[in-house]
């Protein structure tokens, strides 16, 4: 076959001639393995470690061990609030995309099938099932890939029932948890709502602020000592690591054990410390019972060391309504009612003190010597200076007056007088040494100064300062005090001259109950006194010898409010209210309480050694004689009685 | 057995056999780990394809492998016919038709159609005379083989399965290049390519594969999705580090992170669990089987034989470097299996037969 031979050679030859391009070729072949050997080099070796960790932090889940927070105790070692177990119903948008993933191994379902059974084993309202899709479209559609992998919060605190069905149909729910989360229990009702505060989920902005202490869906502190006191009662989360498979379902123990170290399989939580108040939880009941009016505050303190025993603002919330399912139309309510339930009248409302005043205008007057103890003034029904008569209550006139009778019958004319002798600034300088127009400095969060007008702060176009200060001397005028001033002040002239700041928390506990900080009575150093009022003690006597006189003597405002057992000393106040704009509409009914005045009255007990100071506010309840002191009167009697009876359980118990 | 026979057997490229032993083996053994948790066990699956294509090759290599010049364009109009088939009456799976129920099997055309397409080159470019052409091919010469190559190329696109149409257009590619293009020609068919793939981006691409691309080349913007196949991969076979964590022990693999990883991502299911060392074994594996057969076509008898070894070790170099690549973060993310690695009859088949043409042009290579 040589036509055979003859293609054959030729083929022969072009092969020859094509093997430089065969050797060509096996370069470039041995250079590309060498590239993806290069690059194997690169990832396993070069970048092995930052790759393992990842492939570690791909299978591993943190489960959290929410911390029991701590407890609030009072006094007596009563709880006011603990926690309760309960569920909290959690969603993972990762783990249920709005679209399946065509995967037919994966049955955790899409968002809808996952929130359509959300909603009918939760019995969700409406507005709740509103909530979980706009969150869960928020997480979705974040700029944060990672977002979508963490949980949020569906549902706090779901009941016992729905905690069974959801745990019945785990398997097709695999974007849900159920997390044991301990919940607050309030043991006392709305009344410590204003001390207490609340819980409610940490924000985004918080979340952002301090990214390592909570997490999305965890409560925390609000309002009162629950805010205050967060990081005490807090305590610090432990861990639960366990290991999943990319759809995020657990692997089971055996897994666990052998993918994660045993020490980093649970962290356990560390529990927050307790809280003990100085507070009596059967004088705080004492006080909301006796509190007649519908808005107001009523303030019971220990008169030698500024610890607060009872503290009412009415009206107020339910924390553990606050704290859990509260719907939008309830938490709208609150937010809408003209009686403002969120606000402290304790120490964030400012209130004309009215004849209650008066005892620092008796006290400025002594100390300017303008007067003395036995000197005396004659009323006439009123007070003229200028063109302008301020009017007595006793169009007829009280007569002459000593500063006792006066402080007893609450004569107006006889401090105008002597508002009108001292002068503002001797009035404004006194009553800030008694804590006025400055906060107090309880711990409790957000407190307003007050006001104290003086010569420089008033504006020509409102009076003269003489005006002025015969205003202020019966505190009315541009003059306004919180209830806890009043407290303060009120205890200083009690206990010989002492000003404390205000105090609510005696000490902080490990929850084993060894003591971690003992809080001591702690004097107001402001103005550089050092605590101290700085006055003469027959100054103070003298303004006393009238505060036990208005209870104890016939004719004193407060006579009809003595007590048997106990001599107790106060002051009546009723404040005018400024007249009300055309501005609020409201009607009749509530324009004419608006339009009412408020009713003080402040009294310490017993009178000759003062241990308690307690200060009733009724907003426009009229007159302080009627509507205040008689409430006061009973605060003291209860503090008595449960002394009493914890002195003869002692006792029994010796 | 006749003294024929042991010549023959003499004759035989037992290291292209060994190593294709030693390929398939691991291949087996690794698919046992990536579908560890697989209700069906997909090895005895891949093994029995394994078997299946053995017996063919020995069969095949009873014939001189010139048959196939003969059957060259009845093979390649049969293969045309699959694909269109295929294009029509296909079994849809994810979006894509790319199967033909052919029995109790499902056929993948698209990887025969690769073998069909270099045996019709292999036999344009070993008839045509290319010293009428002054001894080198111009860009107007190419035009046959480009017709060739484009109707399958097309039909693969329209399934579509972008990673089997560019493999294969590599190969063809390829084999083009070897067959003596004058530089012009080179520089030309360079120009176009970019072109025809600008071309290709704003018109031809779906959407999924803009976003492959895309996420290639920032795959982190696309973490969660597109993206998340490729990052997810490149965990797994970095966390191998040296020594890798053991048959059944990869994570990625065997807590589901890692996607695919029976067919395309095989490669990192086993760089997960074998390191770097057993990922150089594996790319050194391959390598071998590239250059040897390109020494085949060096040695072969004649042209024919000669650019079917071209051609089998372009189909080699491209799966594995693309698919390799690929899974290592390097190139964008385009379906190509790994020759005898990923789980696949229709790829076995056609590997393995790959194989077999190859022993069998390094068989003939004395006789005359």
């Amino acid at each position: 076959m040589p036509s055979m031979l003859g293609l054959v050679r030729r083929d022969a030859d072009e092969i020859r001639e094509l093997r430089p391009r065969n050797a060509l070729g096996a370069l470039v072949v041995v250079c590309a393995m060498l590239v993806l050997i290069v690059r194997l080099y690169q990832l396993q070796i070069l970048r092995g470690d930052e790759y393992s960790a990842q492939s570690v932090s791909n299978f591993r889940k943190s489960l959290f061990v929410p911390a029991d927070r701590g407890m609030i105790k009072d006094r007596n070692g009563h709880t006011l609030v603990d926690n309760r177990p309960s569920f909290d119903v959690f969603l993972t948008p990762a783990f249920c995309p709005p679209q399946a993933k065509g995967d037919a191994r994966d049955k955790g379902g899409t968002r809808d099938e996952v929130m359509a059974k959300l909603a009918t084993y939760l019995a969700m309202t409406p507005d709740d099932i509103d909530r979980m899709k706009q969150d869960y479209q928020r997480s979705w559609t974040s700029r944060d890939k990672l977002e979508k992998f963490k949980p949020y919060l569906v549902e706090l605190d779901i009941p016992r029932d729905q905690v069974d069905v959801l745990e019945a149909h785990r398997s097709e729910l695999s974007c849900v948890d159920l997390i044991p989360t301990p919940h607050r229990n309030y043991r006392v009702g709305p009344s410590l709502g204003h001390v207490l505060g609340y819980m409610s989920e940490v924000t985004p902005e918080e979340l952002d602020d301090k990214p390592d202490e909570y997490r999305r869906g965890q409560t925390i502190g609000r309002r009162g000592l629950e805010r205050r006191w967060e990081r005490e009662l807090r305590g610090t989360d432990g861990r639960e690591n366990i290991a999943v498979n990319a759809r995020g379902q657990h692997l089971g123990k055996d897994m666990d054990e052998l993918l994660i170290p045993e020490n980093e399989r649970f962290v356990a939580a560390t529990p927050g410390n307790n809280l003990v108040l100085s507070l009596d939880e059967r004088l705080q009941e004492a006080a909301d019972a006796a509190f007649p009016g519908r808005a107001g505050a009523v303030l019971v303190m220990e008169a030698k060391t500024g610890f607060i025993l009872a503290m009412l603002s009415r009206p107020s919330f339910d924390p553990n309504k606050m704290s859990g399912r509260i719907t939008r139309a309830e938490l709208q309510k609150v937010n809408e009612d003209p009686l403002k339930p969120m606000l402290n009248r304790v120490m964030n409302e400012n209130y004309h003190p009215g004849s209650t005043f008066k005892a620092v205008t008796s006290l400025a007057a002594l100390e300017e010597n303008e007067i003395t103890p036995s000197s005396t003034l004659f009323c006439t029904g009123g007070y003229t200076m200028g063109n302008h008569r301020w009017r007595c209550d006793k169009p007829q006139g009280h007569g002459a007056l000593t500063l006792k009778s006066a402080l007893q019958v609450s004569c107006d004319a006889f401090y105008y007088a002597l508002g009108d002798r001292v002068g503002l600034d001797a009035l404004s300088g006194m009553a800030h040494r008694l804590g006025y127009g400055q906060p107090t400095g309880l711990d409790l969060g957000r407190e307003i100064p007050g006001i104290i007008p003086d010569s420089k702060s008033i504006s020509p176009a409102t009076g003269s300062v003489r005006s002025h200060a015969i205003n202020a001397a019966i505190g009315q005028g541009e003059v306004n005090v919180t209830p806890l001033q009043q407290a303060v002040a009120y205890a200083s002239i009690a206990n010989g001259g002492n000003v404390w700041i205000p105090q609510i928390v005696r000490r902080i506990e490990t929850p084993e109950g060894k003591v971690v900080r003992e809080f001591q009575p702690d004097p107001d150093v402001n103005n550089g006194r050092q605590g101290k009022l700085d006055v003469k003690p027959q100054s103070l006597a003298a303004v006393r010898e009238g505060l036990v006189a208005v209870v104890n003597e016939p004719g004193g405002t407060g006579y009809r409010s003595r007590l048997a057992d106990v001599v107790f000393a106060g002051k009546t106040g009723t404040a005018q209210v400024m007249k009300l704009g055309q501005k609020q509409k409201l009607d009749p009914a509530t324009q004419a309480y608006l339009s009412r005045d408020h009713a003080w009255f402040v009294a310490f007990a017993p009178a000759d050694d003062p241990e308690i100071v307690v200060v009733v506010l009724n907003e426009h309840g009229g007159w302080g004689a009627e509507a205040a002191a008689p409430s006061a009167s009973k605060v003291v009697r209860a503090y008595f009685e449960l002394k009493k009876r914890d002195a003869v359980a002692m006792k029994a118990g010796l | 057995m006749s003294l024929a026979m042991e010549k023959k057997l003499d004759h035989l490229h037992w290291p292209l056999v060994l190593c294709t032993i030693v390929i398939c083996t691991l291949g087996v053994w690794n698919l046992a780990s990536a579908t560890k948790s697989a209700l069906n066990p997909m090895w005895i699956a891949q093994s029995k394809w394994m078997f299946l294509g053995a017996v063919a090759v020995g069969a095949f290599l009873f014939l001189d492998y010139r048959f196939l010049s003969t059957a060259a364009w009845p093979g390649y109009f049969a293969a045309l016919a699959l694909l269109a088939g295929v294009a029509f009456k296909g079994k849809k799976v994810l979006g894509a038709r790319r199967w033909l129920q052919v029995g109790p099997m499902q056929l993948q055309p698209s990887e025969f159609v690769k073998l069909a397409l270099i045996v019709v080159l292999a036999r344009y470019f070993s008839k045509d005379d290319v010293s009428a052409r002054k001894g080198q091919y111009g860009l107007v010469d190419l035009w046959q083989p480009f017709v060739l190559v484009l109707i399958p190329v097309a039909l693969v696109m329209k399934q579509p399965d972008l990673g089997t149409a560019l493999v294969t257009f590599a190969i063809a590619m390829t084999m083009i290049v070897f067959a003596k293009v004058n530089w012009q020609s080179l520089t030309a068919l360079f120009a176009g390519g970019i072109a025809s793939s600008l071309f290709a981006w704003q018109r031809l691409l779906k959407p999924y594969q803009k976003s492959r691309i895309l996420t290639f080349l920032d795959p982190q913007a696309y973490a969660k999705g597109a993206g998340y196949h490729a990052i997810q991969s490149v965990i797994a076979v970095g966390s191998g580090q040296w020594s890798g964590k053991g048959w059944g022990e990869g994570t990625q693999n065997q807590l589901s992170f890692l996607p695919e990883q029976h067919t395309d991502f095989i490669f990192s299911v086993w760089a997960e669990e074998h390191g770097f060392l057993g990922g150089v074994l594996l790319v050194s594996l391959y390598g071998f089987l590239v250059l040897t057969a390109l020494d085949v076509a060096s040695n072969a008898r004649d042209k024919f034989g000669s650019f079917l070894a071209i051609g089998i070790a372009a189909l080699f170099f491209w799966h594995a470097f693309i698919n390799i690549g690929m899974v290592t973060g390097m190139l964008p993310v385009v379906g190509v299996p790994l020759p005898l690695f990923s789980y696949g009859g229709s790829s076995v088949l056609a590997d393995l037969l790959g194989v077999g043409i190859l022993l069998n042009v390094s068989l003939r290579r004395f006789m005359f």
